[in-house]
């Protein structure tokens, strides 16, 4: 509301400039709607309509054939390992597990780096929380990989204490939940999302407190909390849809399917939908008689479409409960 | 915008001086301090900092799944760079990298200084209908769907629209980095920190360029923009870094394919992970670790001097 003059908006220029910012806008909303309906609409449509060229816009006989195959793929089958319930479990597991561990521990951490810490001792708190977010993922997959069987011994083999026959203490998380939680618990990007919050919080707000004779814990949690609920929502909402949409970590770290998240069942799924060429039917390789089973009742990118529909359902509610916190919890100004 | 600046603390940024009351702790509240930070550098330290550092000394063994490792020195640096494929990865992921940055990084800033303008009301809805989220599997299988080359939409508007001859798309060595980029322009949005950014700028400077006269263009160029520096260079940063290590992506797209016209750096390290030499992969992501540090430092020292200070 600022860069438009408040006085004089009538004025023809201006007017023609206002209504091309308009529909700049609400042609990007539009854009960004089209994903939503076409998920819709393709889950709605039958097999033959789908291959058809030029594309339908409205589903000419709505069918939820697609919904009910994917059902019954999903409540017992040979293709779906477990039934997709299981899956969706798990990742709730892994998601709100990561997010209890996180959200306290890396607020705590930032709130202290932000109010109790001062000078240089901050200054390099700071960097030494922050300064993992220069270094690429990639670089440090493949010892976090193996660190996940054997912390602290990046090695397969753990080594014996000295002069014994015990060897040392391990964690082993691998192949479990843990092993997608535990990496995850500090987040640099949320520490700095924290931080950035509470920098904007007056110190005299929190010196009042001290002086009425609170704990820090309780200046916390009775005082700071309250205020900074934005910035844990905000928090909370990216790090749940980064965790649930992570498919690649849980794919390398759990090996049994009755622990693997929701996405990487999905990923399966469609992989193997693709290459036994359903999308082609009449092209159709399947070699798996319950996949050609599937085909010739309908399932084609319909029945993906579905899957991709679950799979958004619960980053789209965690929206829905973040939304009004968005724009009021984020402070970052920078790196300095 | 009202309602917005009355977020907690949001009106006192400008206001809090520089030089804070220096405040002494009571010999409790340090306790606390160091509860409060311990379980995060703890935790910081062994999943951030060591994983690091085993980085360095993994990629100069020759570790394997099972059995004894020992040291090999440099070798396996010298075998990745010896190896052709990985000269090509970085060509491929440099190209990636530009053509990202050019065509999408300013995008969400434009889009932002905009939506900031409409009314609180209006902009409210319009962020929810933009970041209206959509999950990774889904949006992928919907770009998989929309770039087939025999029944999707883009061969139709190619084909049948346009009159072109039958197109590529993600199965063209020439095409397929710029397909890969397309949906990030075609589904252009505003950027959630930089509308944040723009949100603290104080209402007073505008107004104060308003009775200097100042236009539209004007006031964006002089106030909107500098102010929000330190953010776009952060940013910035962030995105040179994660475009040069894409790989969810284009592997979903493509699986590096044609012929490994989209394989990127990280693809290929995948692929060296998964014949088990875990070395030479780590080493491989080190060659592009120290690329990713020289761009952003040199980046880092070309824009160095901040509005603010």
């Amino acid at each position: 509301m600022s860069l438009f003059p408040k006085v004089g908006r009538n004025q023809p220029g201006l007017r023609v400039t206002w209504t091309l910012v308009v529909a700049v806008l609400c042609f990007g909303i539009f854009l960004h709607l089209i994903p939503f309906y076409f998920m819709i609409v393709t889950s709605l449509k039958s097999a033959p309509e789908i291959m058809r060229i030029p594309p339908t816009l409205i589903p000419e006989n709505p069918t939820f054939a697609a919904w009910q195959l994917v059902f019954q793929v999903s409540v017992g089958s040979t293709i779906l390992r477990q039934p997709l319930s299981q899956y969706f479990l798990n990742s709730c597991l892994m998601a709100f597990g990561t997010l209890a561990l996180s959200l306290p521990i890396t607020s705590f951490a930032a709130y202290a780096n932000s109010k109790l810490q001062r000078g240089r001792g901050a200054r390099w708190t700071f960097l030494f929380f922050i300064g993992t977010l220069m270094v690429p993922a990639a670089v440090t997959l493949i010892p976090t990989f193996l660190l996940t069987r054997n912390f602290p011994f990046p090695v397969p083999t753990v080594p014996n204490i000295p002069g014994t026959e015990i060897e040392f203490p391990v964690i082993r998380t691998w192949n479990t939940a843990w092993a997608v939680i535990i990496p995850g618990v500090f987040s640099a990007f949320n520490f700095l999302l924290f931080k950035g919050f509470f920098d904007t919080i007056p110190n005299s707000i929190i010196q009042a407190a001290r002086v009425d004779g609170g704990s820090e814990f309780n200046i916390f949690r009775r005082i700071v909390l309250p205020m900074s609920i934005p910035v844990f929502a905000v928090a909370a909402y990216l790090q749940f849809s980064g965790v649930w949409d992570s498919f690649m970590w849980p794919l390398l770290v759990i090996q049994d399917s009755a622990r693997s998240p929701m996405s990487v069942a999905i990923y399966n799924l469609i992989n193997v939908f693709m290459s036994s060429g359903t999308m082609r039917p009449q092209a159709s390789l399947a070699t798996n008689e319950q996949i050609r089973q599937l085909q010739e009742a309908g399932l084609s990118w319909n029945g993906l479409v579905v899957l991709g529909i679950l799979q958004t359902i619960p980053i789209f509610i965690m929206f829905i409960v973040s939304r009004n916190y968005l724009l009021k919890g984020v402070k970052i100004r920078g790196l300095k | 915008m009202a309602e917005q600046t009355l977020a907690p603390g949001a009106s006192v940024e400008e206001s809090q001086p520089a030089a804070v009351v220096e405040v002494k702790l009571t010999r409790r509240s340090r306790i606390e301090k160091w509860a409060f930070l311990i379980p995060a550098l703890l935790f910081q330290l062994s999943w951030g900092w060591y994983p690091l550092i085993v980085a360095f000394l993994l990629s100069m063994t020759d570790a394997r799944p099972r059995g004894p490792i020992s040291w090999t020195g440099f070798q396996s640096y010298t075998r990745v760079w010896a190896d052709p494929l990985v000269g090509s990865a970085f060509r491929v992921t440099l190209i990636y990298a530009a053509l990202s940055i050019v065509l999408t990084f300013l995008i969400p800033i434009i889009v932002a200084i905009l939506l900031m303008e409409m009314k609180p009301r209006v902009m409210r809805w319009m962020m929810v209908l933009w970041f209206l989220p959509l999950s990774g599997v889904a949006s992928t299988i919907m770009w998989r769907y929309v770039y087939n080359t025999d029944f999707g939409f883009f061969q139709w508007i190619a084909m049948d629209v346009l009159g072109l001859p039958r197109q590529g798309f993600l199965t063209s060595a020439d095409q397929v980095l710029f397909w890969l980029i397309f949906p990030g322009i075609l589904m252009f949005g505003p950027g959630l920190i930089y509308m944040a950014g723009l949100q603290s700028i104080p209402q007073s400077y505008y107004e104060a360029a308003e009775i200097e006269g100042a236009g539209l263009w004007r006031k964006i160029w002089t106030i909107s923009l500098p102010r929000l520096r330190p953010i776009i260079v952060m940013m910035l940063t962030f995105a040179i870094i994660g475009s040069l290590q894409v790989f969810d992506w284009p592997k979903l797209m493509t699986e590096g394919g044609p012929g490994g016209a989209s394989r990127t750096v990280v693809m290929y390290m995948f692929d060296l992970l998964n014949s088990l030499r875990y070395s030479d992969a780590t080493a491989l992501a080190i060659f592009l670790f120290i690329l990713i540090m020289a761009i952003t430092i040199t980046y880092r020292i070309l824009f160095k001097e901040d509005p603010d200070a």
